[in-house]
Order: C-alpha cells, then structure tokens, then sequence
C-alpha cells in the first residue's frame, strides 16, 4: 500500500487571503527521493532571529549588520541568498524575565512587512509564556497561514489554540522518536488540529551529534506514512539548529571557520531532504545556495523506474 | 522468515543440541539471522536450503587491496538502516592523475594515508587513491600506481577504460588487489581476464540495469571473484533513483546478479552533494577528488553517524568531564554514557557556561529513562562509579545531582553512597537555568 | 528533616519534624494495618521505637498496652509523632495484612489421582508352609489391593527396620503407604491397623511475602481447610534481592529454616483447623518462585541474580520432608514446581497449569503482575515467557496517595463524563484514605473517558473545575475533599502520579507486545487472557483494557486465575497426570531476555499512550474514547 503524505498550505498569497508573493503546499509525495514520486522538491528556509545575543557567531559575523535590523535580515534572505521561506526564530523570549508578548507579535509584523515569503514562527518554550506569546503571533500574522511553533507532548494547546484561531498551521517537535511523534499528532488532532495543518519536527540533531538518530527517524516516519500510517503522513521539517555551534566550527582555523560551517549544515541539511524532509532550514546564508543547487540535481535524476 | 514460520521447519523435539534451550529459541535466532541453520543436527538438506537462503546477506561483499588498510564492502540486507544496520561503511578513495608530476601523486597519497580525525573514541580515515589513466601511456600509469604503493599498503582503484593500461598497472600492483574499474559491454572479456588473473575486485558499467545484470553475470561466469556496479549516473539524482533501485532488488533478492555493492564517482557529479548521497543511498566505493579538509570532516562524520549500529550506539567512556574549568566546590552532575545524552547536555552546559562536573556512568549505552526502567542505573553503579572514578577526591563536597528521569533513585543513591542527592530536570535544556537558581 | 528507619527491613524515610510514624512508613513504601484509617482506634498499627525523640500519648492510649510494653517503646505508629532520627521496628503482624493474602484456589474439575495412597491390609502370618518374606508378604498385599506390582516398590532401609515389628505388633493387620516417585513406586510408611481414611496432602504457595496452604483429605479427594501466613524470611529482608543478598552475606541454612518454619506454621494452622495431625501429611507440593523453591531447598541463589541468570535446577525436584525439616510425615515426599529462569519459577508453572493453556492448540496470553510482572504466551507446542520490573506504581507505590489494598483504600472510581464527578467505593467501607491499584485503574480509565486527561496522562487544567487544579508541583485531580476523606486532607491524583501509572502499564503490555510479535501474532489470536496474582484479582477488567495495561481483546476472554499458584499446587498434588505435565511445561517454554531485545524500548515508548500509540491495536476502545471525545466537545480546547 502506498499513500501520499498529506499536503500543508504553508504562506497565503492575495488570492488566498493574505499578502505573500508566493505559497507553497508542501508534502504531496508517494515515496522517498530515488524511489519514486518525492513530490515537489524540499523548500529551504533561512533562520533569522530577533535577538542575536544567542545567535551563532559564525552567521552574526556574516550577516553583520542585518542582525540587528530584522527588515533587512529578511529581505536579504529572500532577496540576497535566495531562500524559499524565513523561519523567525523569536530569541527575545528566552531571555530571563521576559514579559512583552507584544513584541513578539511586532517582530512578526516586521518579518512579513519587509518580505514576502511565507514565514516559519518559533515562539517562546517557557509554558508560562506560551498562551501570550502564541496569542500575539498568530493574531500578527492572521490570513498568512504561518507555521508556528513549537508543540510539544507537555505544551501544545497555546499553540494549537492559536493555529485554530488564525488560520496557521503547527510545528510538532518531538525528541527524536517516531512513537513520540506520533503521539504528538494524535494529542493535536483530538485538540482540534486537523492534519493537513501539521507538520512533523522530528528534532534534528547537529551532524556528529545525534544526526544519525534523526536520520533514521525521519526515513521511519517517512516510510511508515507511506506504508499507511495516517498519523505519520504529514511533512517533515528538519533544522539542525545547533550545526553552527558543535565543536569542529567552533574549533576550526580562522581561514576555515566559514566553511567549515556551510558544510557542517549543508551535509545534515542535504540528509534530510534524501531522508524526505519537505522543509530545510539553515542559519548560515553561505549554506542556501550551495543547498538549492544540491537539492535541485537530486529532485532532477533519472531513475530507471 | 517470522520465529513461527521457521520453527514450525524445526523437529520441535527441544533436545538442546543446538545449543539453544529449545527448537523455539533456535528458530527465533535463526529468523534474526544471528545463527545458520546446520547447527540443527536434525534438518534434512533441503530445509537447510530453505533456511539458509533466508539469511544469507543479499548483496554479495567485495574487499579491496591487502594488508592492515583493505576494506570490505557489501553483505548489506536491509534497505533502511534502522531495519537492522548498515554492516560496511562504503571505501572512500581520493583521486590521483598520472599524468601529474609523481611527486605530486606521492604527496597526495601521503596525506590521504596519514590523515586521521579522532571523534568519540573512532579513529576516521580515508581508504585509499583512485588513480586515473589520463596520459594515456601504460607505463606511465603502472608508475603512478608503483608511486602510490611505495606510501605503505594503502588500497588503490585503478581507472581506465584500456585494459592494456590495467594490464601494465596490475603486473606492478596486482598483488595488492586493487580494484579495477571498469569493465563494460565494449571491454568485459579482457578486464574480466585480467581480474580474473589477478585476484582483483572488478567493477561493472553500464547505463541500464539489464546491461548490468548482464555484465555481471559474465565476469562471474570468467571467474571473476568480486564485483562492484557502476549504474554510470549523470547526476547526483540519477545516483539516488538508481542505487535505491539496484539494492531494491538486491534485497528482495529479485535479481541475484544484481547483489553486488555500488561504485559511486563523484568527480563530475558535485561532489559534496554526491557524496553525501552516496554515504547514504548506498555506495560501497566513491571516488573523490582531493577535497578541503571542511568538506571531508563533515563526510567522514556523516558516513560514521550513517554507519553506527542503531542497536548499538556510540558510547562516551565513562568518567568524570569538567566542564568550563570546574574549581573543588563545582557542581556534579550525574548522567549516562549514551552519546546523545552525552553531547545535549554538554552542549547545554558550555553554552551556558556553567563550571561544573560531568559524571558519566557506564549504562551501555542507554539513555537515562532506557536505563532506570531497565534496571541499568542503579544505586550500586551509582556507589562503584564514585568508588573506581575517585569522584570524592576530586570535588570538596559532597552533593551529586541526577537526571529528572533518574528521580525514583534518590534515596537508594544517598543510602548506598552517602552522598546528598538533588533531582535535576528531565529537559537538559533547563540545567543551565536550575543550576543558577539552585545555589 | 528527621530520618525514620524501619525494622527488620531497614528501609528508610525523611519527613517533616512532627509527621506521625505512619506517615513515615507510608513514605517509606511500608504497609501497615490501618484498619481505623489512622486515628488511634483499631490498635492494628503497633511498632516499637528503639530509639529517636517521639511522641506518644501514653494516657489516652495507654489502655491498649501494658506498661512493659509501654516501657519498651510500644506505641500506635498512626498516633506517635517523630522529632529527630529514630529507629523504629515494625512486628510482622502491623506489616501486612490477613484478609490481603489471596487465598482462593480456582476449584478444581479434574479427576483425583493422587501419587501417594494407602492400602489397609490383613495379611496371612508367615508358616512353615509360606514363609516368604514380611517385606514380600506385605508388597503381595498391596498388589492384591490394587497397588503397583511388588517388584515395582522400592522399600526404604528405614522400612525395613519397621517393618517386621508393625506387622507382627498389629497382628498382620496393618496399613501400607505408597507413593509415586520420579524413580518408581516407594514405600513410605507402615501402620498398624486400619488407618487408611488418614491420608493427607499438602499444597503449598511458597511466597516471598506469603505462605498459603491447602490441606486435603487424598482418601476422600477434597480439601479441608486452608491457611496462610507471612513467609518469616521477611526479616531477612523485604523483597527477593535482599534474601539472595543475606544468602550471600550469611549461607542459606538460616533462610532454609524460616522457610521451613513458615510453611510448618501455616501448615499447623489448617491442620489444626481440620483436626488431623499433621504426621498424616504423606505429601506436600511447594509452588514458589525460583529464588524461594531455592531457598526452600537450601540451595545458594545468588549464581542465578547475575548474568546470565541460570538457575540450578530446572525440573520438578523430590526429596523428603524430614530433609527439609517440614514437620509432616518425615518420609513423606517434598515436591516443588520446576523453575525456568530466574524469573519465571516454579510458582509461574503452576500458574501455566492452572490456566490450561498448555493443554490447548489456540494461544494465550498469561499475566501475572506486581512490582515485577512475569508474562506467558503460547499454548500445547510452545511458549514464550519474559519478565520485568513494572515498578511499584501498580501496587500504589511512588503515588502520592497510592497505598496497598487495605481498609480504606479507595478500590473503586468512576468519574461521572458530564460532571467530572468520581463516585468510588473504599475497602470496609470506612472513609477513604488512599488509593490502591484496582483503583487508580479505575481512575485513569475514568479521567480519559472524561477527557480531563489526554492520551498521555496530562490533566486538562483548562478546564475551570473545582476539582481540577494546580496542586503545589503539578496538576492534580481531586478524588475525595478533605470533608470526603478519612486522611484529614483532599485525596488526589497528580500528573506525575498518572505519569508513574502509565509507565508501569507500558512495561507490561509492552512485554506483551514483545511476546505476541516475537511469535508473530495478533491480538485477535488470544484465545484468552489470563490475570495471575492478587492484582489480577480486583482489577477491572474493561479499564484494564481502557487504558492499555492488556492489549484488547474480548472482556469474556480476560479470566482471572486467582492464586494459580497454590491452585496448581493443589493439581498437582492429586493428579499424577498434572504433575507429569510440569516437566513438560518447563521445557516448552523459551524464555525472552527483555533487555537484550532491541525492539523493547520502542514498545515501551509506544505504550506510554493511553491505551497505545498504535491505536489500531485497541479498536474498541478507539471508538468508545471518540465517542467520548465528541460528547465532550469543545467545551475544554484552549
Ligand atoms: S538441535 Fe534441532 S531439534 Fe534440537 S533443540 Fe535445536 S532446533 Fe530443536
Ligand atoms: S490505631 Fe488504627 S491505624 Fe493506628
């Protein structure tokens, strides 16, 4: 039995009510890459931040200036190095004693303003902030079908509540296992998130660091979508937020620093599209193109089937 | 097989002789593959036959020069590593033109024999030179090969489609078994005969699978002994859509002449992408160009992530880790030797700065919960961890904090150590946090 | 915080300065007699303080002891209040309780053929013209009675020795006893005169906390009476580890006697009770779990605790009672239950003989559960068998409010789906004062069904309900207000205790899962599900299946065995065709390492979901919880 992994609408364009200049459904595909239909190639997100103090040297060093300024930062991603969404990394509330909520809504705003790409949103991870935080986000970018996240098996209903109020889809991060996975989509769907408003975050580990466990679980959890499992049957997203920050970045030579960081996101990124992640995402600009080019030779074989 | 199926094949006597406590226990052995089926007394050839088609590896091995530095590829069985696991990591063998100064060919060699990268207790290297005819001058390329010899008993692929060039490269090196590629329609009978006289691993090109079915089959029947396949990709996509393709059908067991390990060429190909793919999508030889030290640690690290057992994983070793330069009164914190473990929590505690202690106990490998709900971590690795580590020599109080997960061990821990226990948190995410509050 | 050690067992626990010693010992896992519910007025909680400053209101209470007594730091455990360190012991009868031991044996509908029987005989004395032998003539007796053939009877020096003066003083009228033994028939006794009405056996559940046993008229083919005591190795330490740890430290012969001892006394007991003597006893069948058959037997354990955990003997062993030390018949045969493994002992093969599955060509499924749980699968031509630790949540343990099945606990809970009320019934009847297993089943299948958790066990604290809320740590479910309960404050259930209590479900039915797919079948294969154990027992068998601690299959084929144990010592006491069964048994079964399967934390991770992550598994109750689900509405998202 072959199934097709469930479509998400990710980003509204005028016609579908919101103000991108383009939309994706990602997902579609009826089997791994090399082994059939992989559907539309993989999209690749640039991760930006609102407070790059917990940003990884490396990108703040490249970007410069941008990192303060997060127009600027999002119009170079789409503009600059090409990437096919923004994944908004809200930072500002991992900071001790945060409580402005507010502002969270207003770096949204900023992001979508200034592009118009569809737009990842990661909000807080403190529950006691979740509800507000949640709130302001999916209330700032309502009609633009986000994706917001992130649920967890302890914390999903704030960002559940606010997907359903607004009209977003969700991120569903789960500590690299497919059960857990699972699970999470069971828990949001019996809380009202339909399925094609999922998509799976199986947690990628950074290469050399627990890559190998998030391999395997997004080939488990492609493969058993595929095999039949509806609750497993929605897209995958993969970022290996903490490549930039391992031990062989941080350690590499000076002359090597850079580099080193491309590939070290660039060979963890380019595993998961073959492993059957729908979205990418990086933190290095360096590492988009270099992706893209990648990724479209893989989507461009000629199998024998 | 399923456990049932074979044994309902299995005499149901329980009489022990196969070293199993019962024909049941045997027959679930020999579904995982983990034994062969003549270590029954009792079975008639053709059950044996039945039972040991079954569990023989489909895709056939290969290995690949002599010495200390051969490798061997193939035996594969499954299409997905956690299936079961992915048994031998593919050869990577950096590529080398003969028509370059020897001494250039020397040097490359050199550096690609001694390169190392230690990470998590494995020692990671290069497999050896993929030499390419390009002058067009057997003798020339049998001195390129002779070059790559003198720098110790390194593998070597040689490449070129003239078997007078191979023929003049393998009366220098042919001892050393180098693999020789390649053999296609136009060529076969001649490579296949030097392959053959030589001992060699041989690989096979040709653009569709029937032309590699074929090209298989005859080698073989020349006596040829190993076999790689070349599906000649374009592009990195051709390489994915037909490698998954060839182990389909190898692991099916649909074509046998198909049960051969793949060779992958990334030169033409772009190669961090091509190789990254051929790590994962099944290669079991890839030529490389000569690549920037960050390219070949990211692919050495991504080819043994890929190639660690999943049932089996990377350990740390146990001990104690300081962490930012701990002074005698810096916090311990108690965790296991599964890697991951390992590494979130470190990663969390050099993030946040945090001078402390990591005192890393030997569960085999098994996470916090795995452990405590195995019975793994206990009181008693607890008490001989601090025993044999010397753990209260090394810090001036006595105050261990636990995992979250490891909660219901805390009054064993304090009886059986003496030592005060504080729960930590179950997320390594909110150490740094509970450290800094918990003073 | 004052630290509080129990005797014999030395268990320990830190609580506040002023909490009363029974609050102590709870915290410690201890089980005491808290018939009252803790104020002062059962007298059931006596312990004796050996040292530590504590409080006892020696004039209110006084009248229940004497003043030696009293002197000697004897006092009510509900009633003392601890200020510093103290060392208290606890006397076997305050520990556990009589009415907790589960002494009901399935009844029996198998034919009676007991392996020992007596034939009452008047023999011709000896002439000149027939002189044979007394041990001939007396053998031609008993194959004139019916008995085995003469050549077939081994007769014992000691018999012999009896022999020529019995027949000679009873004036050849005399009663031989003759038993089935693994090498043939034996001679075991010689009487005078017609006793052969007299013949009993016993039958007995040797188990690490309890000893039952079952006394039977063989002659007649029924039971007497029955027994029970606690097994007085406890004072060698609680559980099994600790024994093979005091066997270790001090040789086995101290815990071969109390062994010995606690079955003579439960033995004494229901002897006295029949009004037989208990040298009438010509046989005893001894069904307990490998360590306590070991320990039973003198033999050392301690080889069988470490890998690979072999244990030394795997078959059906005799021997004779005075070997022992059992105060029956002395030549009477001793006979216990082969072990497979460390953990599936002898007791597990009575329970397998008990449920008849080995006799059957469908599969079943057999669960007996504690803080460990042992698991069989199989039927007539294989079996698999595993074992694990469920850890003690099922029990009551590591919940707040969890407690053993004692007076007072709450046994019985349903939560009303539109109120979110719980309606529960307590042990005796008296106010509540905790929860114990059977019902903290109950109340997990009660709060999805009312969806105030979800599938992984949180609370819904969304939901604006009084009984619903945040307690100090988590969230929590209120079960009895303070005005409800006999504990002086609310009884609830936490978050983290609903987390414990899937944990502990997930490794059984993980460990189930792990033998249905080893063999390869579903659970639509399972003719039947058996519950071993006094858990087994009280446990409702719907919620069992509601919240996944079984895998699902028809309610009517979930039986529960009682104590099989003592109910296949019973079998195999009368039968010689059951007792030929336990060798079988033992060797049919393969046994599952769980930690050596690699597959076994996936299905321990799919199982932390109520009832599973793979909710085809559960097809019914996928379809009542939705119903559920869509009752409720959305009444509780946000
Ligand atoms: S040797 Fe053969 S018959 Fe004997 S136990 Fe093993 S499988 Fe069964
Ligand atoms: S007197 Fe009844 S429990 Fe203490």
């Amino acid at each position: 039995m072959t199934e097709r992994i469930t479509e998400v609408a990710v980003g509204a364009t005028r016609t579908e009510g919101g103000t991108r200049t383009r939309s994706y459904r990602v997902g579609g595909a009826s089997a791994l890459p090399g082994m059939g239909d992989a559907g539309a190639r993989p999209l690749i997100a640039l991760e930006i931040c609102d407070d790059p103090a917990l940003w990884p040297v490396v990108v703040l060093e490249e970007v410069g200036d941008l990192a303060g300024d997060l127009s600027g930062w999002a119009k170079a991603a789409e503009e600059r190095w090409g990437a096919d969404l923004v994944r908004l990394v809200l930072t500002s509330t991992r900071r001790r004693g945060f409580d402005d909520p507010a502002s969270s809504g207003k770096a949204v705003g900023e992001v979508l303003a200034a592009t118009g790409l569809p737009l990842i949103v990661e909000g807080s991870i403190d529950p006691a902030l979740d509800t507000g935080v949640f709130r302001r986000c999916g209330e700032a970018g309502e009609g633009e079908r986000l994706l917001l996240g992130t649920a967890e098996a302890e914390r999903y209903r704030s960002v559940a509540a606010a997907a359903l109020a607004y009209g977003h889809a969700v991120l569903a991060q789960t500590p690299i296992d497919i059960n857990l996975a699972k699970q999470l989509n069971i828990l949001l769907r019996e809380t009202g998130v339909p399925h094609d408003r999922i998509v799976i975050d199986p947690y990628t580990g950074a290469l050399g660091y627990g890559f190998e466990y998030s391999y395997s679980v997004m080939e488990r959890v492609r493969t058993a979508a595929l095999a039949g499992d509806a609750d497993l049957a929605m897209p995958v997203i993969s970022a290996a937020q903490d490549s930039l920050t391992v031990r062989e970045v941080r350690e590499a030579p000076e002359g090597e620093r850079v580099e080193t960081a491309v590939q070290w996101e660039f060979y963890a990124a380019f595993s998961a599209a073959v492993a059957g992640a729908g979205i990418v995402c990086v933190r290095h600009p360096g590492t988009v193109g270099m992706l893209r080019e990648a990724i479209a030779d893989l989507w461009g074989g000629e199998g024998w089937r | 097989m399923k456990a049932l199926e074979v044994y309902k094949l299995l005499p149901k006597t329980n009489c022990k002789e196969c070293g199993f406590p019962t024909c049941l226990a045997f027959a679930m052995k020999l579904a995982a593959g983990g034994a062969g089926p003549e270590r029954c007394p009792y079975l008639d050839e053709e059950t044996k036959a039945l039972l040991g088609g079954a569990t023989r590896p489909p895709v056939r091995a290969a290995t690949v020069g002599v010495g200390a530095r051969s490798f061997t590829v193939g035996e594969e069985i499954v299409m997905f590593r956690h299936e079961k696991t992915f048994y031998h990591r593919p050869g990577i063998m950096v590529c080398a033109d003969d028509t370059s100064p020897l001494e250039e060919v020397r040097r490359n060699a050199e550096e690609v024999r001694d390169l190392v990268v230690h990470r998590v207790g494995q020692d990671l290297t290069l497999d050896g030179i993929a030499l390419r005819c390009e002058s067009g001058d057997p003798d020339r390329f049998a001195a390129a090969s002779m070059v790559v010899g003198e720098c110790g008993d390194l593998p070597r692929l040689l490449i070129t489609a003239d078997p007078g060039a191979h023929a003049a490269a393998l009366k220098v090196c042919g001892q050393f078994l180098p693999l020789i590629h390649a053999a296609t329609a136009e060529n076969h009978e001649e490579m296949a005969g030097l392959a053959k006289r030589y001992g060699c691993p041989l690989v096979v090109r040709a653009e569709t699978p029937e032309e590699l079915a074929d090209l298989a089959a005859r080698c073989t029947a020349a006596g040829v002994r190993a076999i790689l396949l070349d599906p000649a990709p374009r592009t990195v996509g051709d390489f994915v859509a037909r490698a998954s393709h060839l182990r389909e059908h190898a692991v099916k067991r649909a074509s046998p002449d198909l049960g051969y390990p793949l060779y992958l060429d990334t030169t033409t190909l772009g190669t961090d992408a091509a190789l990254a793919a051929g790590i994962l999508r099944y290669a079991g030889v890839i030529a490389v160009p000569p690549l920037p030290r960050p390219s070949l640690l990211a692919a050495l690290t991504l080819r043994q992530n890929i190639y660690t057992d999943p049932q089996k994983p990377i350990q740390v070793t146990p001990g104690i880790y300081p962490v930012n330069n701990p002074g005698r009164d810096a916090p311990v914190l108690l965790s296991v030797n599964f890697s991951l473990t390992y590494f979130t929590l470190l990663g969390y505690l050099e993030a946040g700065k945090i001078p402390c202690y990591l005192f890393v106990v030997d569960t085999a490998g098994l996470s916090v919960l795995t452990a405590v709900a195995g019975g793994k971590l206990d009181e008693d690795l607890v008490k001989k961890s601090i025993e044999s580590t010397g753990l209260a020599g090394t810090v001036d109080h006595r105050t261990l904090i636990i995992p979250g997960y490891a909660a219901p061990l805390s009054g064993r821990i304090e009886d059986a150590t003496g030592w005060n226990v504080r729960v930590g948190p179950r997320d390594a995410a909110e150490i740094a946090e509970f450290l800094e509050k918990g003073e | 915080m004052p630290v509080v050690t129990f005797l014999p067992g030395y268990r320990k626990a830190r609580v506040p300065q002023g909490a009363t010693v029974l609050e102590a010992a709870q915290k410690a896992g201890l089980v005491m007699n808290v018939v009252c519910g803790g104020q002062g007025k059962c007298g059931k909680c006596i312990v004796r303080i050996e040292n530590g400053e504590t409080n006892f209101d020696r004039e209110k209470f006084g009248v229940l002891f004497a003043a030696a007594e009293l002197d000697a730091g004897v006092c009510l455990a509900c009633q003392t209040r601890v200020f510093s360190d103290a060392r208290i012991d606890v006397p076997a009868q305050t520990l556990v309780q009589e009415q907790k031991i589960l002494v009901d044996a399935q009844p029996l509908d198998i034919p009676v053929h007991p392996s020992v029987r007596k034939y009452a005989l008047a023999l011709s004395p000896p002439t000149l013209d027939d002189p044979s032998s007394d041990l001939a003539r007396l053998l031609d007796g008993v194959e004139h009675a019916g008995g085995p053939a003469a050549t077939k009877v081994y007769a014992p020096l000691e018999m012999l020795r009896k022999i020529p003066v019995v027949l000679r003083h009873g004036r050849w009228r005399c009663t031989a006893t003759v038993a089935l033994v693994p090498g043939g028939y034996r001679l075991i006794n010689v009487e005078e005169g017609g006793t052969a009405a007299r013949l009993y056996g016993a039958a007995v559940d040797l188990g690490t906390t309890t000893v039952v046993a079952y006394l039977w008229d063989l002659a007649g083919g029924r039971v007497l009476s029955t027994a029970s005591n606690y097994n007085r190795q406890i004072s060698c330490g609680e559980d099994i580890l600790s024994r093979v740890n005091y066997a270790k430290k001090n040789g086995t012969a101290h815990l071969q006697e109390l062994a010995a001892v606690s079955v003579n006394t439960a033995l004494t007991a229901a002897a006295d009770a029949a009004g037989i003597d208990l040298e009438d006893i010509y046989e005893v069948m001894v069904a307990g779990n490998t360590v306590m058959t070991h320990l039973l037997l003198g033999i050392d354990p301690a080889y069988m605790i470490a890998e690979p955990y072999v244990p030394v003997v795997r078959r059906t062993l005799s021997t004779t009672a005075q070997r022992l030390g059992l105060s029956v018949a002395p030549t009477a045969g001793v006979f216990t239950f082969p072990a497979v493994s460390n953990f599936i002992g002898g007791d597990i093969i009575a329970d397998i003989l008990t449920s008849g599955m080995a006799d059957q060509d469908e599969v079943s499924l057999l669960i007996d559960i504690g803080t460990n749980f042992e698991a069989v699968l199989g039927g007539r031509d294989w079996m698999l068998a595993c074992a694990g630790a469920a850890g003690p949540a099922l029990e009551g343990g590591e919940v707040l409010f969890g407690m053993r099945a004692n007076p007072g606990a709450i046994e019985r809970v349903r939560v009303d789906e539109a109120t979110l009320e719980p309606a529960f019934e307590t042990i005796n009847r008296v106010p509540p004062v905790g929860i114990c297993g059977s019902g903290l089943i109950d109340l997990l299948a009660g709060l999805i069904r009312a969806c105030v958790i979800d599938r992984t066990g949180q609370i819904n604290t969304g939901i604006d309900h009084p009984r619903i809320r945040m307690g100090r740590h988590f969230p929590e479910y209120v079960v009895a207000r303070e005005d409800e309960s006999g504990a002086g404050k609310d009884i609830v259930i936490t978050g983290h205790d609903i987390r414990n209590l899937i944990m502990s479900k997930a490794a059984v039915l993980a460990a189930c899962i792990t033998l249905m797919d080893a063999a390869g079948i579903s659970h639509g294969d399972l003719a039947t599900v058996f519950f071993s154990g006094a858990f087994g027992n009280y446990i409702d068998k719907e919620n069992a299946v509601t919240i996944g601690l079984i895998p699902e299959v028809p309610l009517d084929r979930v039986r529960n065995l009682g104590n099989g144990a003592v109910t296949g010592a019973n079998q195999a006491l009368v039968s010689r065709e059951r007792r030929k069964a336990l060798d079988r048994i033992a060797r049919t079964i393969t046994y599952i390492e769980l930690n050596a399967d690699p597959g076994f934390m996936d299905r321990y991770t799919q199982s932390c979901f109520l009832p599973h992550t793979d909710l085809s598994l559960f097809p019914t109750v996928q379809r009542v919880l939705e119903e559920c689900r869509l009752r409720r509405g959305a009444q509780w998202q946000g």
